[in-house]
């Protein structure tokens, strides 16, 4: 309504509508149409306008109004015309409006375009009233609404003007002036374009509903096919992407398309899915098809089935684990979508998980080690199942410090408190090592040597994890090995006294052949007629000579065979090798070796015991004779060499000409009961290397440049301390003790 | 009265045999001469002389064996009385298989030295 009063034109308000001044029939002159002399009808004309106004209804159908407008003007010979529609927006035609809006006018009143009036105040509502053509004579003496739309209505002719069998609106002819007046003719003629620019403008309206609706299903499908275009494109880069595989079926068994991803798994290519061949119920070991019924039994009821595993036969006939899901297609009932997924890797992974903890679980098992987990922020406690049963506590059961301390001896600190003093005293956060004992509900002993790492988390929690091992068997075995060691080096000094004991006799015979024949001499020369008394001094003195030298010889074997134990001194190293090369010279001399010594002048004293010392080197000397005695092409020469040797340490060296140690290698020449002669234990070396070890010096042989070997060893001089003397002594006394030494390592 | 006496000769690398045996050879009634080497024995001009040789059996170069063979070489056919302080019979038994008059071990009396150079001499 609104857009009318504030129209182009220049009518008044309807506040401001003057009444009706002249009745209607004053100004009605309808009848006089037929009374007045007509023109003939102009056919011609009619047509030609009919199709002027088709042909602009299909060019431009929005101007069929003003055309239909201009055409009753052209055609009425009138000086203005137009159309009057009922509205109730100012746009639409609604026979229920309230007011005429005049959306064409030509001529005269062109101008008034937009303008209108209200229902029931001017001559159109009279036709719709009337529901006829009305010829009208000054209308504004009726409606002095109309009066300020000049120049004033002559006559006017107006027709009703139908949509969809209604009369919503007229279409008129006005003659402002006298110069002509409407006939029978214009009546007939504005009926007939009335009712074709009726039909026009229903089809044009219709048009323009279709119009919109085309337009409006076009932008519903552009918008469809965007969003399936976007849809479509994220499905393609899914199955592209080859990351899963996707497979379309149907529930007849076919596989109608596949990715790449899933030929792949599959191992079926583009020609097997072309020609049919593969289908997913080929796929399917007869164990899993229940698992795929079940599948379909979903599919039929939800639409979807939920993931499950199960396998696929490959093309070769090996399996593949899978992880499978989908849904059918909507509407389709039969076909549809899965994606699947190679369990493979995963699979392999958790086989190598559950292997790992199996080789895990039997390695400590087999170790007798357990592992132990400690959140010092949590208190949480894990145990491994190994750890349970060298405790011996049902596996499983709640591990706590109480717990703990039913096995843990009185004497000893368990794993545990002393992770919590390190933690109290270090803030935590060392690595360090623990050897504590249990003592068994049966009274037993276990020896459990723990080391414990600290580790923190991603979240900065520290934690301890422990492994503890059960030395028990290592410790009795090393106190029995020790035993058996000393047991050894007994055996070995008697074998050593076997071979000495020609050597020895050798070494005492000599001088006393040299006393029996010098006494015998000297009694020759004292008993003949002139007793040779200066003769028989000297005889005398070669016997006191040879006596003291077998008294020496008997001297160096009470000290190296004595019935003693082992002391620690001062030793020099180049004495005790004169004193062992005294004593062996016979049975060197016997096998024919030919001794060099090569002994450092001014070397440095080592501690020990002079006689273990002297035991090795008198071993390695008969050794070196022995390696010799099916030498027969080159000198069995034998050379013994002391040297000081770097970080303050003292080298021997016996090197020899013999055979060398063969294939067998250097190691081996060092095992217990190892020999490559026919006689003899061959304990000889392993009990020397034990020995050395416990100078804290190192055994080994290397093979020379030329023909045989050398053995050395090497230990350090007399500046390092007494401590020595504890561990020499140790031959004697098993290294092992009971008690329990807590060692840190920072 | 010299030349009558028979040539005793002692090779042995141990001085003190060397120094003790040919006094006692000497008042035994015979010439003695000692050697402290097989070689050196060889290189002396008394081998021809040499009527009884008292030999060690172990010595370093050529041994006492090593002697005897190398004399049997030379055709100097001199008896031998080995003496060793090793006592070992299968050492002794093999060396009278081979030729020698006695070996005797250290220490050894003046009646079995005796005995042993008698017999050599009795074999010349």
């Amino acid at each position: 309504m609104t857009s009318l009063g504030t129209s182009r034109n220049d009518l008044p308000l309807e506040a401001a509508i003057p009444a009706a001044a002249a009745p209607l029939e004053s100004i009605l002159c309808t009848e006089e149409l037929q009374r007045r002399p007509s023109r003939p009808p102009d056919y011609e004309a009619e047509n030609r306008a009919l199709v002027h106004l088709v042909s602009r209804l299909a060019d431009s159908p929005n101007t069929i109004l003003q055309t239909l407008a201009e055409t009753i003007l052209d055609i009425t010979q009138c000086d203005s015309a137009g159309l009057s529609l009922l509205t109730k927006d100012g746009e639409t035609p609604d026979v229920c409006g309230t007011r005429f809006y005049w959306p064409a006018i030509a001529g005269t009143w062109n101008p008034h375009v937009g303008g209108g009036t209200p229902r029931n105040f001017g001559p159109c509502g009279d036709v719709l009233d009337q529901n006829r053509t009305l010829l009208f004579r000054h209308f504004e003496r009726r409606y002095p609404y109309l009066l300020p739309v000049i120049p004033a209505a002559e006559e006017c002719l107006l027709v009703p003007f139908y949509v969809a069998g209604e009369a919503v609106g007229t279409i008129w002819a006005i003659m402002h002036s006298d110069r002509r007046t409407f006939d029978a003719e214009d009546d007939r003629i504005m009926a007939s374009l009335g009712k074709f620019a009726s039909s026009a403008y229903q089809a044009l309206i219709h048009m323009e509903d279709l119009k919109v609706q085309v337009t409006e299903r076009e932008r519903a499908e552009a918008e469809v096919r965007a969003l399936a275009r976007g849809l479509e494109t994220k499905i393609r880069r899914l199955v592209e992407a080859n990351v899963v595989g996707i497979v379309l079926w149907n529930l007849d068994g076919a596989v109608t398309e596949a990715n790449d991803a899933f030929l792949r798994m599959v191992q079926y290519d583009r020609d097997d899915l072309a020609s049919g061949r593969l289908r997913w119920t080929d796929l399917t070991p007869a164990e899993w098809r229940d698992h795929d019924e079940r599948g379909i039994a979903q599919l039929k009821a939800t639409g979807i089935f939920h993931p499950f595993e199960k396998e696929y036969i490959r093309k070769d006939g090996s399996r593949v684990p899978v992880l499978l899901g989908g849904a059918l297609f909507q509407g389709s009932g039969n076909e549809g979508v899965a994606f699947v997924l190679d369990l493979s890797e995963q699979k392999r992974a958790e086989r190598a998980l559950r292997r790992s903890e199996a080789f895990l679980a039997e390695g400590q098992r087999l170790s007798q080690t357990g592992s132990f987990s400690w959140r010092v922020a949590t208190d949480e406690i894990t145990w491994s199942e190994q750890l349970y049963r060298i405790y011996e506590f049902e596996i499983g059961v709640p591990v706590t410090l109480d717990l703990i301390r039913t096995r843990v001896h009185p004497e000893d600190v368990s794993l545990l408190e002393k992770m919590k003093m390190v933690v109290e005293a270090r803030g935590g956060g060392n690595d360090f090592e623990w050897q504590y004992r249990l003592l068994m509900p049966d009274r037993s002993i276990k020896y459990l040597h723990a080391v414990a790492h600290a580790i923190r988390d991603r979240d900065g929690q520290l934690e301890y994890i422990a492994v503890v091992q059960d030395v028990t068997a290592r410790r009795l075995s090393e106190e029995a090995l020790a035993t058996a060691r000393s047991e050894l080096a007994k055996v070995a000094r008697v074998t050593s006294l076997g071979v000495l004991t020609a050597s020895v006799a050798h070494e005492v015979n000599q001088p006393l052949s040299g006393i029996i024949t010098n006494a015998s001499t000297c009694l020759r020369m004292l008993d003949a007629d002139s007793p040779n008394v200066d003769g028989a001094r000297e005889t005398v003195r070669r016997t006191m000579r040879d006596a003291n030298r077998a008294s020496e010889v008997i001297t160096r074997l009470r000290a190296l065979f004595g019935n003693r134990d082992t002391t620690t001194e001062s030793v020099d190293l180049n004495e005790a090798t004169r004193e062992v090369i005294a004593l062996s010279l016979g049975e060197l001399k016997r096998n024919r070796v030919i001794v060099r010594t090569e002994l450092a002048e001014d070397l440095s004293t080592v501690s020990g015991d002079r006689v273990q010392l002297q035991q090795v080197i008198l071993n390695l000397l008969l050794n070196a004779s022995e390696a010799m005695s099916e030498v027969d092409d080159r000198p069995r020469e034998l050379v013994i060499r002391t040297a000081p040797d770097e970080g303050d340490r003292v080298r021997l060296a016996v090197q020899d000409a013999g055979v060398g140690f063969g294939p067998q290698g250097v190691d081996k020449l060092f095992e217990p009961f190892y020999t490559t002669k026919s006689g003899g234990m061959g304990i000889g070396l392993s009990v020397s290397r034990s020995i050395i070890e416990r100078h804290h010096g190192r055994l080994w042989a290397t093979p020379n440049d030329g023909p045989g070997t050398t053995f050395r060893f090497s230990i350090p001089c007399n500046s390092g301390g007494g401590a020595d003397a504890g561990s020499a002594g140790a031959i004697r006394t098993p290294a092992v003790t009971t008690a329990t030494p807590a060692m840190e390592t920072p | 009265m010299i030349a009558m006496r028979s040539l005793v000769s002692v090779v042995d690398d141990d001085e003190s045999v060397r120094e003790s045996l040919p006094d006692l050879l000497r008042e035994l009634g015979f010439a003695a001469l000692a050697f402290s080497s097989a070689e050196e024995f060889l290189a002396s001009a008394s081998v021809a002389e040499t009527r009884c040789l008292i030999l060690d059996i172990v010595m370093p170069g050529m041994s006492g064996p090593d002697l005897q063979q190398e004399l049997t070489l030379r055709r100097q056919h001199i008896p031998i009385v080995f003496i060793s302080a090793h006592a070992d019979e299968t050492v002794r038994s093999r060396l009278l298989a081979q030729g020698a008059v006695a070996c005797l071990f250290k220490p050894f009396s003046e009646t079995a030295l005796l005995e042993a150079i008698n017999a050599a001499l009795r074999v010349n």
